[in-house]
């Protein structure tokens, strides 16, 4: 590769990051895994890099009763090792374990996955399924973002150049369930075809689901969450019959494209069901 | 810019461009051992060990190492000839372009606690073998992880 005049800076804190940030061209750098590959192919060329890597504050996890942070600089072998987010949010867990290959996962953080935006991730589809939120702060404010409402299209979000995410929270909800699953028919370390987040959340008797969220990666410009999907399944008690009548309104909400890994048509039928088979190991959860 | 490491054991300061990619800066070294296979991070022939853990440098710009403990193949095959051994016992190569990268790898098994058979192939995953000798390379791994 040529060499380059991109200015380098490692911070040591999230002020420092974000005051070293003005600039036009700057980025952000988590693990680099994405944005390696961007500027290998010149699809980026930044003027200024900004690696977060010895900022502190960015690598916690922190789990209490009620929610589940996870700092923006957490890889996904750190989520996928810890036990804690293995037993209160199964999905999240086996999303981050599956990304890429041990190598991706090793480096790949949290954040810089969230900014890459490519819609056939696989941890997008387990957080959203999960209600998290993103923090978001640039030098003069701070902003909360629902990971739902997060991405725009292939490679876009909501965010502003100078902002940064600092953290993502889950909330942890007693009666909930949740799971991910994906379907690759290349080699492991693929993208998926299509990978499927879901939760079930139950009333109080235990029986009855009183929401349900059903989210699909790798079939649309961004991660798809087939609400028609959850409020069928509302009311029901989750059984099989339920299930698969959910899972076949995802072909309507899903909008994949024809490449190396499927047609479209087979991209929306492995859609329903893997939307049938996230569903189940909520229950089996 | 200048960065502090340490390479193969050895702290060293490096002049380097911070963009350039390790695998690039490791092979100016003379550190020809790792090599570049596919370039995005699938292949696993140019695996370092950052920390500890795998990495591919083919995706690691060089700035990102600044004061890490980063081994190749050439460092940890003195390091722990054993792991050798065990890769020549078990004839765990072939053509031998994808082997620095399966042994560096092997080397930084411990970062995920892999130690079963099944966790060891889900591990080994993404080292990837052309001439498909997957078994005798599994199998010197495993006998790896078993003494360890």
């Amino acid at each position: 590769m040529q060499s380059t005049d991109t200015e380098f800076l490692i911070p040591s804190s999230v002020s420092e990051a974000l005051s070293s940030i003005a600039l036009e061209d700057a980025i952000f750098l988590g693990g680099g895994t994405s944005t390696a590959l961007l500027y290998k192919t010149r699809m980026i060329e930044p003027s200024r890099v900004v690696w977060l890597g010895n900022v502190g504050e960015l690598k916690g996890i922190f789990t209490s009763p009620t929610e589940v942070k996870i700092g923006s600089m957490v890889t996904m072998a750190e989520i996928a090792a810890d036990r804690e987010i293995a037993r209160l949010l199964p999905g999240v867990s086996t999303a981050a374990g599956v990304i890429g290959n041990a190598r991706v996962r090793a480096m790949a953080t949290l954040g810089g996955a969230l900014a890459h935006a490519d819609p056939r991730q696989d941890l997008p589809p387990a957080l959203i399924a999960v209600d998290a939120k993103v923090s978001v702060r640039n030098a003069s404010s701070s902003r909360e973002i629902n990971l739902a409402d997060f991405y725009e299209g292939f490679l876009e979000t909501v965010l502003s150049p100078d902002e940064l995410i600092t953290e993502v929270t889950v909330p942890i909800l007693q009666n909930r369930r949740s799971s991910y699953l994906r379907y690759t028919p290349t080699s492991e370390g693929d993208y998926p075809t299509v990978g499927a987040g879901a939760s079930l959340t139950f009333n109080e008797d235990g029986k009855s689901i009183s929401t349900a969220t059903l989210v699909l990666c790798g079939v649309g410009a961004v991660p798809i969450v087939s609400s028609e999907a959850g409020l069928a399944l509302a009311g029901t008690t989750g059984d099989d019959s339920a299930l698969l009548r959910a899972a076949e309104l995802v072909r309507g909400a899903v909008d994949p494209q024809d490449d190396e890994r499927g047609t479209a048509d087979y991209k929306r039928d492995m859609a329903a069901v893997f939307a049938y088979r996230a569903l189940k190991a909520c229950l089996n959860s | 810019m200048k960065i502090n490491l340490s390479l193969n054991g050895k702290g060293m300061e490096l002049e380097v461009d911070p963009m350039a990619l390790a695998l690039d800066v490791l092979r100016g070294l003379s550190l020809t051992g790792t090599k570049e296979g596919c370039g995005v991070g699938v292949c696993g022939a140019c695996t370092i060990m950052v920390n500890g853990s795998p990495v591919s440098s083919c995706l690691c710009l060089t700035g990102t190492l600044a004061d890490k403990d980063v081994w190749t193949i050439e460092g940890l095959a003195e390091k722990m000839p054993e792991l050798i051994d065990s890769f020549v016992e078990n004839e765990g190569m072939q053509c031998g372009i994808c082997t620095p990268g399966q042994i560096v790898a092997a080397a930084s098994i411990d970062s995920v606690g892999a130690s079963s058979p099944e966790e060891v192939k889900k591990y080994m995953a993404g080292n990837l073998c052309r001439c498909t000798g997957y078994q005798t390379i599994l199998s010197a791994v495993e006998d790896h992880v078993a003494v360890n």
